[in-house]
């Protein structure tokens, strides 16, 4: 085949990472023919509910059984029936598969109901009834930390880690100004249209196999190993298409499962559980709230010199992911700027509310709020430009990191900064540069007059959005965000996973020439892309056409472990190893021809550590992460006056990730991640009532439509990094770190107002604007 | 029951009790698991399909009303080979993910372009509004409507079930279900079965449709409230009035200086209808505003006042424009204001023998000055934090008559703002006015906090749009 170097791959077929072909599941999706959970027929499956506790904290005295009810035709489960440990198997083993003696959460999970058909089901459940006793329950993290009532360990802390450098005090006394702020954000609930779901299937033996929506399957089958005392090898955990996930099937899947495990070996058969939307959001996890608080030392010219930060997750009633979650937000804490001397210090208490867990951002959203809002309120506090703050202090190729890590690699956050500026008009519509940020009043006036020429509102108009509307009092504002989130695995995680990847060569017909290649890894698609993605990377490393290589849904009889399909880990860390599979297969490839053997080949790899990084975990100081990707965001918002409602009306998203191996799906990431961001910013909120949640309908937990969704452009700016595959970096969850911040700093752009807590919702807009003056200067103390 | 209608052009048969889901009918009876469930409550269009060419959400759609009808489902488009253009499309532009809202988005592009074959981008958002994606940002799924209008559209199953849709057979009849074809026939079971028991809306979605249960019988029309879980108290057991086929009862029509709405009207029609638009502009607008496509195509006039939830969409609208409720029972008809109507939360003056059948407003003076404001939770599918809605004539000295002043979310039920009105009657409009009627309007309601919003910012903010229907549209 013709073609130059750059246009072809070793094997002489067209470049293919790079590209953006039709991903490989896109016709099943759109024909709806792609089989997910509840499309499974399984003719004998029984139904499996969930009784749930009413209470967020209380002694369970007793279950007791209505004796009207005729048992024999349920199965029913509780914690003394539990075949194995009352444990789900994740960093810690203090989440019981079902409340024993204490329930610790509104809608924990007591006992489990087996049944052939819904209408049986119900009846069931409902003749079961609690004996609980109520007890205190610690509902807030204020309440958590108070400790007067202790509800987890010693004293409600889930995990503390601190990290340091530098002579801190030192800094902020020699500071000439110290600006202090406390941010807070709120749950967000990942949504995935389709809910937690998922079939467990009784084998011989004792055998289990778990079907399901999910992210992780050997987190699965290592919790159910556990739970059920079965060696790994009896326990089968196969995917199927998943709708949407956001981390949201990364841990909780592995509570489920056991739960639909011990009622289908209860009841002899295949037990489906499948939560409705109102149990999803019940009793599945959450993201994080959060405070933060910053003390940040400044020079009158926005140089930070030191910086004081703590951090507090509110983790719920276990432990769940909470440590690592709060770990990566502690990491990011500083955002992408250099901070000479640092300390910081996070910690996630236990709260009588449902376990929180992974989300997309993994802690990172929460701590990056807090750091931009913070840099937003120094450079109002000193009257300098936000952007200026910002170029004065970002991190630079050479940089050293709170944490000890030396940014050896080319970083980007110049790049993406400077792009988001130019391509958002961003410096035309402040005007001069060194303004304030918030306090002069510079609100953009009602819509009717605009004398901004080429502000991004007089393209919209060239473009034909009108966004106006006429004589209405609104005002407009734009904001900016910096960021960046560590791909792969925090410090030595990866080491310890040491992910493994297959790939196979089945030969078809006329041999290896039309053969198929199949990717075997546990990475699994649930919307990113991850099936295309990795079968390019393959194809293009073996030199064959994209149609030749699929990789099938994860089986854990079948594929090896590549580790957790989480952390933005996919593509860079399980890439890089199937890389180095599809090497390893064209040595073997040639070696099984030559011996004359004629059948499938599989290469293999297992994760390589990357040698001189190291990152000590007592100390945590290292390096933290392989590579880090940056992101730029920028947000134009319009606020109704009369209403205090905001909307984001166009917004610009730069992203620098080594390499984008498919744009189009990247692009898709970045525009999927910049709206969560936004609708965690502006909508999405839960709000609670003694421990329970009241937004727990979708007309209830409100995110965006296609109407609150503003237009989203895109820019992907590409550094390659020596440690990906064909240098490219992690992408999944860095851009949901920019678009809050953003979205706030526009509003104070717009308002005049300096919100410090998420969402930014019309209620708290009016608090705030009836509420004492911003007086940003006033936040700032001197030595 | 035995309900025959066709999917994809293929008669089908099942039997199925009347409330049964349609959804359930497609996936679990017939097969075709491309309409998927989300949330069960018509939020998130997942289970989005064609009924006689309308963009229905399947989760609110009841066996009872679907005899006769033409379902089109995912299923029946294209093939791999030879996608429908709009597959063809999201394939194109990347705009598929984890693909679980595809299906609904597929058909409610569909339902979009037979009805504007070029949108423009708004218009492809505001068609989309009610298939929430979770995924994608909705920037590629724009994009691929886009290019999908690009194309000529062929003559697809869709297009066929637009042109074809005629008048329905009967429903099946069966000892518990009441499908009349009459009003007089409706009436009479109407009469038969109202034998005790208080009105029970019990269904919350405040942009209701059609539907309540009174003493063990469920009045269906749109079933967009009715047919939310738990609205039922006992679906299995209950009978149902079905008034999808009584005849008469949709439609807007103008008697003299009387613009008549029947009940069944859809608040499709209300938001699309000329007549509306050109005399009742607020309620247009309310009307647009409620929902999304497929809720506004099957929600009815009927149902969101016979629902009388405090949030509802179009009763601030009709109150402002002073209408009248006509009530019809077997003995008679009588006609109610709607300002004396709403008796508390989610209580009326309608008895259990009685229907609403129409709503009439005295065609409006033409100087007369009439909006709807909406303070909702997001911009499509949306419930109000409060809405406000004001008429009022204005006269060449700038004074103020007949001024009318309505409110949603802010009490019990839908109220007018009659401390308000008292206080602008009369007078002439200037800066301090509207600043006394912003205040007064923001104390005289009884808001509440609830999972929406709170009390200071409903006060805040019914005031500050009673001030902006004043400064906006009451200037001389």
């Amino acid at each position: 085949m013709a073609g130059t170097e750059d246009e072809t791959t070793a094997g002489g077929v067209p470049r293919i990472v790079g590209t953006s072909p039709v991903r490989t599941d896109g016709w099943e999706k759109v024909s709806g023919q792609a089989m997910f959970i509840a499309d499974l027929p399984l003719a004998d499956a029984w139904i499996g509910g969930t009784l749930r506790s009413p209470v967020p904290r209380g002694r369970l005295r007793g279950i007791r059984r209505d004796p009207a009810f005729d048992w024999s035709r349920v199965s029913v489960v509780t914690a003394a029936d539990l075949p194995g440990p009352n444990t789900v198997a994740m960093i810690r083993e203090d989440h019981p598969v079902l409340a024993a003696e204490e329930v610790r959460f509104v809608a924990e999970a007591v006992a489990l109901v087996a049944a052939p058909d819904p209408e049986t089901l119900r009846a069931a459940i409902a003749a079961i009834s609690l004996d609980i006793e109520g007890l205190p329950a610690v509902l807030t993290m204020e309440d958590a930390l108070d400790g007067r009532i202790v509800i987890w360990g010693t004293s409600n802390i889930l995990a503390e880690y601190c990290v340091s450098r530098g002579d801190v005090a030192a800094a902020l006394h020699d500071a000439d100004l110290v600006v202090e702020g406390e941010y807070r954000t709120g749950y967000q609930e990942h949504l995935y249209i389709e809910t937690n779901g998922l079939v467990a299937i009784p084998h011989d033996g004792g055998a289990i196999e778990i079907v399901g929506s999910l992210q992780c399957p050997f987190y699965v089958r290592n919790a159910l190993a556990r739970g059920l005392a079965l060696s790994p090898e009896q326990v089968i955990v196969r995917q199927v298409a998943t709708g949407g996930a956001f981390g949201g099937k990364e841990d909780f899947p592995s509570v489920l499962a056991m739960h639909a495990a011990v009622l289908a070996q209860r009841c002899g058969r295949p037990v489906r559980m499948i939560y409705d939307r109102t149990e999803d959001i019940r009793a599945t996890t959450k993201r994080h709230p959060s405070i933060v608080r910053h003390r940040t030392g400044v020079r009158r010219d926005g140089t930070i010199v030191g910086a004081e930060i703590d951090i507090v997750f509110d983790g719920g009633a276990y432990t769940t992911l909470s440590p690592v979650v709060l770990s990566r937000g502690i990491l990011h804490a500083g955002g992408a700027y250099r901070i000479p001397a640092a300390s910081i210090r996070g910690r996630a208490v236990a709260t009588n509310t449902p376990p929180n867990g992974a989300f997309r951002g993994f802690g990172v959203p929460q701590t990056m709020f807090a750091i931009e809002r913070q840099i937003d309120r120094i450079a109002a506090t000193l009257g300098l430009d936000p952007l200026q703050v910002r170029r004065k202090n970002l991190l630079r190729t050479g940089d050293i990191l709170p944490y000890g890590q030396v940014l050896e690699e080319d970083v980007g956050a110049e790049a993406v900064l400077e792009r988001v500026v130019e391509i958002s008009g961003y410096e035309a519509w402040h005007g001069k540069v060194g303004r304030s940020g918030a306090s002069d009043g510079h609100g953009v006036s009602p819509v009717a007059v605009d004398g901004r020429g080429d502000s991004p509102r007089a393209r919209d108009e060239q473009d034909g959005r009108s966004l106006a509307r006429s004589g209405r009092r609104v005002r407009r504002g734009l904001g900016l965000s910096l960021f960046h989130h560590g791909s792969g695995f925090t410090g030595a995680g990866e080491d310890k996973i040491a992910g493994r990847v297959h790939v196979r060569l089945v030969p078809g017909p006329a041999g290896d020439a039309d053969g198929v290649y199949e990717v075997l890894v546990s990475s699994t698609e649930m919307g990113q892309g991850a099936a295309t993605v990795l079968c390019q990377i393959a194809a293009e490393t073996l030199g064959v056409p994209l149609e030749r290589v699929s990789m099938p849904l994860p089986d854990t009889s079948v594929v090896p472990d590549s580790g957790p399909t989480v952390a933005s880990r996919t593509t860079m860390i399980v890439g890089r190893i199937l890389v180095d599979a599809c090497h390893d297969l064209a040595q073997r490839l040639t070696d099984a021809r030559v011996a004359g053997e004629r059948g499938p080949v599989t290469g293999k790899a297992v994760y390589q550590p990357t040698p001189g990084l190291a990152w000590d975990e007592v100390a945590y100081h290292g390096d933290a992460y392989k590579a880090y990707a940056w992101g730029a965001d920028v947000v134009e918002v319009e606020v109704d006056e009369d209403t205090l409602e905001v909307s984001p009306v166009r917004a610009w998203a730069v992203v620098e990730i080594g390499k984008a191996v498919h744009p189009v799906l990247a692009a898709g990431q970045v525009e999927g991640g910049t709206l969560q961001g936004f609708g965690w910013a502006c909508l999405e909120e839960i709000k609670s009532s003694g421990g329970r949640f009241l937004n727990d309908r979708m007309a209830t937990y409100i995110v965006p439509t296609a109407l609150d969704a503003p237009p989203i452009t895109v820019e992907i700016i590409e550094l390659p990094h020596p440690r990906g595959p064909l240098g490219a970096k992690g992408l999944g969850e860095l851009p949901i770190d920019g678009p809050a911040p953003a979205f706030a700093a526009a509003v104070t752009d717009a308002l005049g107002l300096f919100p410090c807590e998420l969402p930014i919702t019309p209620e708290r807009l009016l608090a705030l604007q009836d509420g004492p003056p911003t007086d940003l200067a006033s936040a700032a103390e001197s030595p | 029951m035995r309900i025959a209608f066709t999917v994809n052009g293929v008669p089908r048969e099942v039997d199925a009790p009347p409330l049964r889901r349609l959804l359930d009918i497609l996936r679990d009876d017939l097969g075709l698991t491309g309409t998927k469930e989300g949330c069960g409550e018509g939020e998130c269009g997942a289970c989005s399909v064609l009924l006689d060419g309308a963009l229905v959400q399947s989760c609110l759609v009841p066996a009872v009303q679907l005899s006769g009808c033409r379902i089109i489902t995912i299923e029946s488009l294209g093939s791999q080979t030879a996608p429908d253009p709009v597959q063809q499309g999201f394939l194109d532009e990347g705009a598929v993910q984890c693909g679980f809202c595809i299906p609904g988005m597929v058909l409610a592009t569909h339902a979009l372009l037979a009805r504007n074959p070029k949108p423009n981008e708004e218009a492809i958002r505001a068609g989309l509004s009610g298939n929430i994606c979770r995924c994608t940002g909705y920037e590629r799924i724009v994009r691929a409507v886009q290019r999908a209008a690009e194309s000529a559209l062929p003559s697809t199953p869709i297009a066929k079930a637009v042109a074809a849709t005629t008048a329905r057979p009967q429903a099946a009849q069966g000892s518990v279900v009441h499908s009349p074809t009459t009003l007089e026939e409706a009436l009479i079971v109407l009469r038969t079965s109202a034998t005790g028991g208080a009105a029970d809306g019990t269904g919350d979605r405040a942009a209701d449709g059609a539907a309540e249960t009174l003493s063990g019988l469920t009045i269906l029309a749109g079933g967009t409230d009715l047919m939310l879980p738990g609205a039922q108290a006992s679906p299995a057991t209950g009978s149902v009035l079905d008034l999808s086929r009584v005849a008469g009862l949709a439609g807007v029509c103008i008697h003299k200086d009387i613009i008549e709405l029947g009940s069944s009207t859809t608040v499709a029609t209300l938001a699309d209808n000329p007549d509306v638009d050109r005399y009742l502009p607020a309620l247009a607008t309310a009307a647009r505003l409620f929902g999304a496509p497929a809720i506004r195509n099957r929600a009815t006039l009927g149902g969101n006042l016979a629902g009388a939830s405090p949030a509802a969409d179009l009763p601030p609208a009709l109150l402002a424009l002073d209408a009248i409720v006509v009530l019809a029972s077997a003995s008679g008809r009588r006609d109610t204001p709607l300002d004396v109507y709403f008796t508390g939360y989610r209580q009326t003056v309608r008895r259990l023998d009685e229907l609403i059948i129409a709503v009439r407003v005295t065609l409006p003076a033409p100087d007369t000055r009439q909006a709807f404001f909406k303070a909702g939770t997001r911009r499509a599918q949306s419930i109000a934090r409060a809405s406000v809605a004001g008429a009022a004539r204005v006269d060449a000295s700038g004074t103020l008559r007949s001024v009318r002043l309505a409110a949603g979310s802010v009490a019990p039920m839908p109220i007018l703002l009659r401390e308000t009105m008292r206080l602008l009657e009369g007078r002439v409009l200037d800066a301090k006015l509207i600043e006394e009627a912003d205040r007064l309007a923001a104390a005289e309601i009884t808001p509440i906090e609830d999972v929406r919003s709170n009390v200071a910012y409903r006060r805040f903010v019914t005031g500050r749009l009673v001030a902006r229907f004043l400064r906006e549209y009451c200037r001389p």
